[in-house]
């Protein structure tokens, strides 16, 4: 019987070391790469309302050629915006055309973030009910506390 | 651990003992782990690489026209079509968010130079990767070895039966030999005497002007002797008995250069306190392993010295010992090593030991290229002089008064 119960506790606990844990990461990550995009298409946004605001129509900025070497470069028009639609196309827009997309854009970003976050606590949670299962086996006190706080 | 005595002497232990196969093949595997991380390593820096030789072809090349069309980058998601314009200047970053402005053929300069750090790097990590994998490969055999049921059969070298030996067929030899010493060692303890008198009044005039240890290293004679290291043992043994090593050292020193009687003043050597106790505590932990190496040298001195008391005997050791000093004063730019050179006319017996002092002296070397000139000199010194002592005290002790705690110098030292 004990052993039974030692064989349960290890496979439980394989479970969650080799399988659950690895996945929350992997979903964290995923999560983290979701905000990164959030963070960028808020900055575009951003900068393109300040370049209307500022009523832009010629820009210099420094292009990094890579490694941290910088160039001048010039443009003419700033009418005329190609933005990343994913997938490696982009599209050539006009400022409002712009912003009506990123705003497009970021609300489908939060609604993935939303997904992540609650794919990331759903993946909590069976840890710690696997977890709760191992302390049941192992029969010790702390699960009567418990219950109150199980989701 | 299985021990199988065979004949007494020595064990039999099988390789599987030592080193289980799984432990060895656990090790191996740790190994392969890390290895696998060096090749990360190794495959970002020759990205890097590439990106770099990539950019250099670009910036050199980028300056042939005017402008270029490009599509310029506005955040990480969007482009505005634009040109690129002063194709001929670059900002590159310097480091620490310092930009400097640069031509074309300058940004190619620092980027060769940045590309050159990275070849150097990458070399140190297949270097590094090349250990691992000769280390992963031991593992590997020692792993098989066990396997198959290697044994290692190990035997104690016993030496006294090879002394017995020695000293039964090189009798007649070893006998002419000790008189010989004997009959020196008479001669030297009563120059010695002679010599200490001396030392010690004038010791005692200098002593009114200057305090102690300074004068130490300023008294002529001392100086002759070339007393950095004299000095050194003074910083470190602190204060009683080492006036009188220094002295009876030279003494000792002195009395093997009889036949050169002419005490040639030197330059006397100010050196300054703290630089020597430095490097003498740099060096001290250096000393144990040279005494493997001078140790023979005055294995074959212990017979006469049991004759006399113990300091006697002690700086007599050392003027055997001298002649370690003396090799090695070939080497260096102090003029003082006159004294020793005429223990080498006087000695017969030292081409052994001389050689094994040139092989200490040489072992010595490279340890302290990085020292100044001058200071070199001085470690050279102290390096041999005090190993010696050591070397010639721990035989003593060894040999007439046991009781005598072994390592008094090492003590003094830390």
């Amino acid at each position: 019987m004990g052993s039974y119960i030692q064989e349960k506790i290890h496979k439980f606990e394989q479970f969650v070391d080799g399988h659950l844990k690895p996945q929350l990461v992997r979903v964290i990550a995923e999560r983290d790469k979701v905000f990164e995009q959030q963070k960028i298409f808020s900055d575009l946004r951003m900068n393109i309302e300040n370049l209307e605001k500022n009523s832009v129509t010629n820009l210099r900025t420094m292009v990094n050629l890579g490694s941290e070497v910088y160039m001048q470069a010039d443009v003419p028009d700033t009418q005329r915006i190609f933005v990343d639609v994913g997938l490696g196309f982009h599209v050539e827009f006009t400022w409002t055309e712009a912003l009506s997309f990123i705003a497009l854009r970021e609300e489908k970003i939060a609604g993935e973030i939303e997904e992540y976050t609650r794919l990331i606590s759903s993946i909590k949670a069976r840890i710690k009910l696997v977890c709760e299962g191992i302390r049941e086996l192992l029969q010790l006190p702390a699960e009567k506390s418990l219950p109150q706080r199980v989701f | 651990m299985e021990e199988a005595a065979t004949g007494g002497r020595g064990t039999v232990t099988p390789f599987a003992s030592m080193f289980p196969a799984s432990e060895a093949q656990k090790a191996a595997k740790r190994v392969e782990e890390k290895i696998g991380e060096k090749q990360k390593e190794l495959d970002s820096i020759k990205e890097f690489v590439t990106e770099n030789t990539n950019l250099i072809n670009l910036v050199s090349r980028l300056p042939d026209e005017l402008n270029h069309d490009i599509m310029v980058p506005f955040g990480k998601a969007a482009f505005f079509p634009g040109r690129l314009i002063h194709t001929n200047e670059f900002m590159v970053l310097l480091g620490d968010g310092y930009y400097a402005e640069r031509t074309a053929k300058q940004t190619v300069e620092i980027l060769t130079r940045r590309g050159k750090t990275l070849d150097s790097q990458v070399e140190s990590l297949m270097a590094n990767m090349k250990d691992l994998k000769a280390e992963a490969s031991f593992f590997d055999v020692t792993a098989s070895e066990a396997a198959e049921g290697l044994v290692e059969i190990r035997e104690d070298y016993v030496e006294e039966k090879f002394r017995e030996k020695h000293s039964k067929s090189d009798d007649k030899n070893n006998d002419k030999k000790v008189e010989f010493e004997d009959d020196e060692y008479a001669r030297i303890m009563s120059r010695l005497d002679e010599l200490e008198k001396e030392e010690l009044e004038a010791e005692a005039e200098e002593v009114d002007a200057k305090d102690d240890v300074e004068s130490d290293v300023e008294q002529p004679d001392a100086a002759e002797n070339n007393d950095e290291s004299d000095t050194d043992e003074q910083t470190d043994a602190a204060e009683n008995n080492d006036e009188s090593e220094t002295d009876e050292q030279s003494d000792a020193a002195e009395s093997n250069s009889e036949s050169h009687d002419n005490t040639q003043p030197q330059a006397t050597l100010s050196i300054k306190e703290p630089l020597l106790q430095k490097t003498a505590g740099a060096l001290s932990n250096k000393y144990l392993p040279q005494q493997n190496i001078t140790d023979t040298s005055n294995v074959l001195m212990q017979t006469p010295k049991s004759g006399f008391d113990s300091s006697k005997a002690f700086t007599g050791s050392i003027a055997e010992s001298a002649d370690t000093v003396s090799t090695n004063s070939r080497q260096q730019a102090v003029t003082s090593s006159q004294v020793i050179t005429g223990s080498i006319v006087e000695r017969a017996d030292i081409p052994k030991n001389s050689q094994q002092a040139a092989i200490s002296s040489q072992a010595s070397k490279p340890a302290f290229d990085s020292s100044k000139a001058f200071t070199g000199s001085i470690v050279e010194r102290t390096y041999n002089l005090p190993t010696s002592g050591q070397d010639a005290f721990s035989s003593q002790s060894s040999s007439s008064q046991p009781s005598k705690p072994l390592s008094r110098f090492k003590m003094r030292r830390s």
